[in-house]
């Protein structure tokens, strides 16, 4: 049993980083609100983030979210590990940037990195607004726990606007090498499509880094 | 003394007479029996393969890393088949013909028919193992022409024939591996023939990784090793192919046949240094599509694409109308030689003809030539940095295909019992002059369908034979002759490498026992060659240790073999004084440089017997019941 | 032209190897990299020192028995070519080569440049084949087969076996090999009786040979002298479901 899911932890990786990938279009169009106008971002900000922790389904795909990014780390590691062993001894002299990209060579120190964030934004949000550690989070005037606010005030702070614009680029090498070979993994092999995929995939990476990195940006100079 | 051992009955009748005739073994007690097959391309993997479908239990044994290295994987153009898929005529019978008449009338009607008879089920057999030959596209099997032949009978996979069927030997070979009935022991060389009361009973085998020297038993041996064409040192063959198996077994009393009968492939590339270890052969195929020419000029210097349509020479449809650029490789390897000594060569060392695709992509379109050529073209330009669909590509004749090998019977036993030769290594199909595509064909029908069929015959009267005995003193001779032999070889420590004494033997085998050959080139070349021997004996240099890898202790002796072996293909070259196939004498041409066969005189194989100073002729006589031998005209 | 080797050296597989530095002179461009070595060999032979030891047979691109890392790459600095085919023209007077046997647990290294790759034997066997003894074929047209299906056959079934895609690969993935295999007898009609025995005994063989996974860096690809596209890999993939779920 145990060999029996080294055998799927490959899917298992790409599965799970799917799911990540759609929860990211969620999480960034929801951000994209921060965009607008203070008055206005505000009120919806705080609204949406109100429906979200009050909607049982979405409590249930919060779960799945979590133990998406424990499994796809979790299973990450093992693999890297697994995969090391099968090359003890490296090359003294390696030329393997004119075969292949880094950051396909490179997803652990990538995922680490976005790993790193997680943890620092779990931090910063999910353990005061859910958890309450930390200073205690203000309603608004409609009653809502002031997200917006939690979010106004930290992004002033100019370290945590570079960490989080910063750490948008290993996630954008992430999703882009992740998504292309993700497919594959499970098995996607049709040639034209798979071109569509590479493309859709340089697309989508894009537009998740930018996304998440300007927004601190925008916050910080509004 | 010579017993071919041909069945009775009319041509069609015999192979069908023959397995009638011969003994069988039941199932239950096959498995009771063993045999060693050496070497792994397609007539080892083949016959081991199908031995230990039928029950044998089998040792295979080959000199490379995997069995998948076997040189039948550098065979490129294809394999013929008497299918008539193309409804041009083609038929078993002219298959047969054609095969006949390509070897000059130098080999067996039986043999050669037999091999036309067993081509269609081999293209049969080869499609269910899922070799992807080249399809149409309403999915039918594609054919291609080759030299010597005017109907299209060869299939193919892209220029990797020899590839995919090997890669399907092979699998098949590994499917009796895991199924327990095969043993592979690959980097192990077999270093010599143990004989037992007359029979074969095993062999010497020399661990490549470790060195030591291991010893292997069964109830019968078969060789299939390969050609030796490496005697020449440069040649199309791998740097590891050797005659040393067969020549163990020779100097143990199995005949030589046709030794110097050695074929020289028109279309390789030419040799452009003296370091060259290596010609690499550039598919027949190209002869299909591409047209073969040199300056009319000497000398030429002028690029190729500036000399002006009537300043070429398209020499081969100039002599050979009717088959034009598709002449027989012997014809126009020797056609090729005639205008490169005549001072038209081209390339840096003037060594070579042009072969032009000018008129081919004005005529196909470039997609058609790089569909059926493209991997060629590819491998070309990788070799010489040349893009061969802008100029034409600069091509050269080289020491090819052994048609030569040790004498076989129709049930290709050699001359000791017990010890079968199958593939390039025996002398059997191909007489004086092989087609092209037919090698591919008469390994694979040998290893898969003959070999099957003929070995029952012994072995059933081996059942009787006590299992042999790995203490015997025959193994403890011959083991003691092998370490002796190694540690001569180690301890001369002289001052010349094994690759010079190579270069040396092959300079002389290439002047004088090559394309065109003359009574006082090759009594020279012997003594020569004599000389070689002595001094390579005493001032050879191998570095390195006998119990241990050793790559240069490999090729001494390996070259050790080929020195005594290139003295008997001169001899053999001397006392035929014919012109027949490859085997050109100068002193028996016409006046336009036609080879003039003497039937009268030398309708035979030539089987020599090993001697310790005198090799000993026996001739078989080639009995022509069916076919009335024909000059050979391609005019 | 004057070239400085550095070539790693191992006595066998259990001492420890190391770079040893070798100036050589009287090299030409015409020259193949083998050739070079084998220039090199003779001149260590007429010094009484031992020779290196490195693979090659056909030395004309098919076989596959060749293949050492040169300058930080399988096969050497091209795309798609063996070591044999490379030549010394594709280096410059007075270069300095560093040549490394292929690295990966599951080759593991004979003696100075050669390395064991049994592996891929193993792999074989355990379902690289069509079941039908000689001598049970149906006529070959009996089965149409068409072009583009045996043309892509063919694509995978160009594999030399020369294991640059495990050496190349940073996780010594034997993805590719496996994968062109599998997918040229699958995509036959005759290798269908055993789709998906084959695509489950050779996946789970590549594993029990230590090979790691593949990740679609896409080195392999690049490396393959048959330029064995990698998406045969992500078709392994789609059979190895299939397999699960229909086998």
């Amino acid at each position: 049993m145990a060999l029996n899911f080294l055998f799927y932890r490959k899917s298992l990786i790409a599965l799970t980083g799917l799911f990540l990938c759609v929860f990211l279009v969620v999480h960034l169009s929801a951000n994209a609100i921060l965009l607008l106008p203070n008055d206005i971002a505000s009120e919806l900000y705080n609204s949406y983030s109100h429906t979200l922790r009050e909607n049982p389904l979405i409590t249930v795909v919060a779960y799945v979210l979590y133990i998406s990014i424990v499994l796809h780390a979790v299973v990450a590691l093992l693999i890297t590990l697994h995969n090391r062993k099968a090359k003890p001894q490296k090359y003294i002299m390696d030329k393997s940037q004119q075969n292949s990209s880094w950051y396909s060579k490179n997803m652990g120190i990538l995922g680490t990195l976005i790993l790193i964030f997680i943890i620092i934004h779990l931090a910063n949000f999910w353990a005061r607004i859910k958890l309450g550690i930390g200073e205690e989070v203000l309603l608004d005037k409609n009653g809502y726990k002031d997200v917006f606010s939690v979010t106004y005030e930290l992004f002033q702070n100019i370290w945590f606007v570079l960490f989080y614009s910063i750490l948008a680029i290993p996630l954008a090498f992430h999703l882009y090498h992740g998504l292309k070979s993700g497919f594959k993994t499970l098995g996607f092999y049709h040639k034209k499509g798979l071109r569509i995929l590479a493309k859709v995939s340089l697309i989508y990476a894009i537009i998740m880094g930018v996304g998440f990195g300007i927004i601190p940006i925008v916050v910080y100079f509004k | 003394m010579l017993n071919s051992k041909i069945p009775e009955g009319k041509l069609e009748d015999k192979w069908r007479n023959y397995q009638l005739q011969s003994k069988l073994i039941n199932p239950a007690n096959r498995k009771k029996l063993s045999v060693i097959v050496v070497g792994s391309g397609l007539s080892g993997a083949g016959a081991a393969s199908t031995l230990a479908e039928l029950g044998y239990d089998v040792q295979c044994f080959c000199y490379q890393d995997s069995a998948r290295r076997a040189h039948s994987v550098a065979a490129q153009g294809g394999i013929n088949a008497a299918k008539n898929y193309q409804h041009d005529g083609d038929s078993v019978y002219r298959m047969f013909y054609d095969t006949l008449k390509g070897g000059d009338f130098r080999s067996r009607e039986a043999n050669t028919y037999r091999l036309a008879e067993l081509s269609a089920p081999l293209i049969d057999h080869y499609v269910q193992q899922g070799v992807p030959f080249a399809r149409e596209y309403g999915g039918t099997l594609v054919n291609r022409s080759f030299g010597g032949v005017q109907v299209q009978r060869t299939f193919y996979a892209r220029g990797q024939t020899g590839q995919q069927l090997l890669m399907a030997a092979y699998s098949q070979l590994y499917k009796m591996v895991k199924a327990k009935k095969v043993t592979m022991h690959a980097r192990s060389e077999m270093m010599d023939l143990v004989l037992i009361n007359g029979k074969a009973k095993g062999i010497i085998v020399r661990n490549l990784v470790t060195g030591q020297l291991e010893r292997y038993a069964a109830d019968a041996v078969v060789l299939a090793t390969g050609g030796y064409s490496r005697v020449f040192r440069l040649s199309t063959l791998a740097i590891g192919c050797n005659g040393s198996a067969i020549w163990k077994a020779h100097k143990k009393g199995a005949y030589f046949a046709g030794p110097s009968f050695t074929q020289i492939h028109p279309t390789a590339l030419p040799q452009s240094s003296e370091a060259q270890s290596k010609l690499t052969l550039m598919s027949e195929s190209l002869r299909n599509d591409g047209r073969i020419w040199v300056p009319k000029a000497k000398s030429d210097e002028r690029p190729a694409n500036e000399i002006p349509e009537d300043e070429r020479d398209y020499y081969l449809e100039r002599r050979y109308p009717s088959f034009g650029n598709l002449a027989p490789r012997d014809i126009a390897s020797r056609a090729a030689k005639e205008r490169i000594d005549a001072g038209h060569g081209v390339g840096r060392l003037k060594n070579a003809v042009y072969l032009d695709f000018k008129h081919a992509i004005e005529r196909l379109g470039l997609d058609t030539i790089k569909d059926r050529y493209g991997n060629l073209f590819k491998m070309y330009k990788k070799i010489t940095g040349i893009d061969a669909y802008k100029q034409p590509m600069m091509i050269s004749p080289a020491a090819h295909f052994s048609m030569g090998g040790l004498w076989v019977d129709y049930e290709l036993m050699t001359s000791i019992s017990g010890l079968y030769a199958v593939g390039e290594c025996n002398y059997s199909d191909h007489g004086a002059n092989r087609l092209g595509a037919n090698s591919l064909l008469q390994a694979s029908v040998d290893g898969y369908f003959i070999l099957p069929n003929t070995i029952n015959n012994y072995l059933a009267d081996e059942m009787k034979v006590n299992q042999p005995d790995l203490n015997h003193e025959a193994f403890d001779k011959a083991e003691r002759e092998v370490k002796s032999n190694i540690d001569k070889l180690l301890n001369i420590n002289g001052s010349k490498t094994v690759d010079h004494f190579h270069r040396e033997l092959g300079k002389i085998m290439w002047n004088e026992c090559a394309m065109s050959r003359n009574e006082k080139g090759l009594k020279e070349a012997i003594t020569q060659i004599q000389n070689i021997k002595e001094e390579f004996w005493n001032d050879v240099n191998v570095t390195g240790q006998g119990d241990e890898m050793n790559t240069e202790l490999e090729k001494a002796y390996r070259l050790a073999d080929f020195i005594e072996l290139g003295i008997l293909m001169c001899k053999d070259a001397l006392q035929r004084e014919e012109s027949c196939g490859a085997h050109f004498r100068e002193e028996y041409q016409t006046k336009d440089g036609e080879a003039v066969r003497v039937d009268d005189e030398y309708s035979y194989v030539s089987a020599w017997e090993y001697g310790e100073d005198k090799f000993k002729l026996h001739k078989e006589h080639l009995n022509f019941e069916f076919v009335n031998p024909t000059v050979r005209s391609y005019k | 032209m004057k070239i400085t080797f550095k070539i790693w050296r191992q006595k066998n597989s259990d001492s420890k190897g190391t770079l040893k530095t070798y100036d050589v002179d009287g090299l030409t461009e015409d020259m193949s990299f083998l050739e070079a070595l084998d220039h090199l060999n003779e001149q260590l032979v007429l010094k009484n020192e031992e020779v290196i030891a490195y693979e090659y047979d056909c030395r004309e691109g098919i076989c596959g028995q060749c293949g050492v890392f040169i300058n930080g790459r399988a096969h050497g600095p091209h795309d798609h070519m063996t070591t044999c085919q490379l030549h010394m023209r594709s280096f410059k007077d007075g270069d300095t080569i560093v040549v490394e046997p292929w690295r990966a647990k599951s080759f593991p290294i004979i003696k100075d440049l050669i390395v064991d790759r049994s592996a891929f034997d193993r792999i074989i066997e355990e379902g690289a084949y069509i079941s039908s003894k000689t001598g049970t074929a149906p006529e070959s047209n009996a089965i149409p087969i068409p072009k583009a299906k045996a043309d892509k056959a063919m694509d995978a079934a160009a594999c030399i076996g020369c294991g640059a895609c495990v050496a190349t690969c940073k996780n010594s993935s034997a993805a590719l090999f496996t994968s062109a295999k599998i997918n040229h007898l699958n995509s036959l009609p005759q290798g269908k009786a055993e789709e998906h025995e084959r695509v489950e005994a050779m996946t789970w063989q590549m594993k029990e040979e230590g090979f790691g996974s593949c990740t679609f860096t896409g080195a392999c690809e690049v490396e393959c002298p048959e330029a064995i596209s990698i998406t045969n890999i992500a078709e392994m993939n789609a059979r190895k479901l299939k397999a699960k779920l229909l086998g």
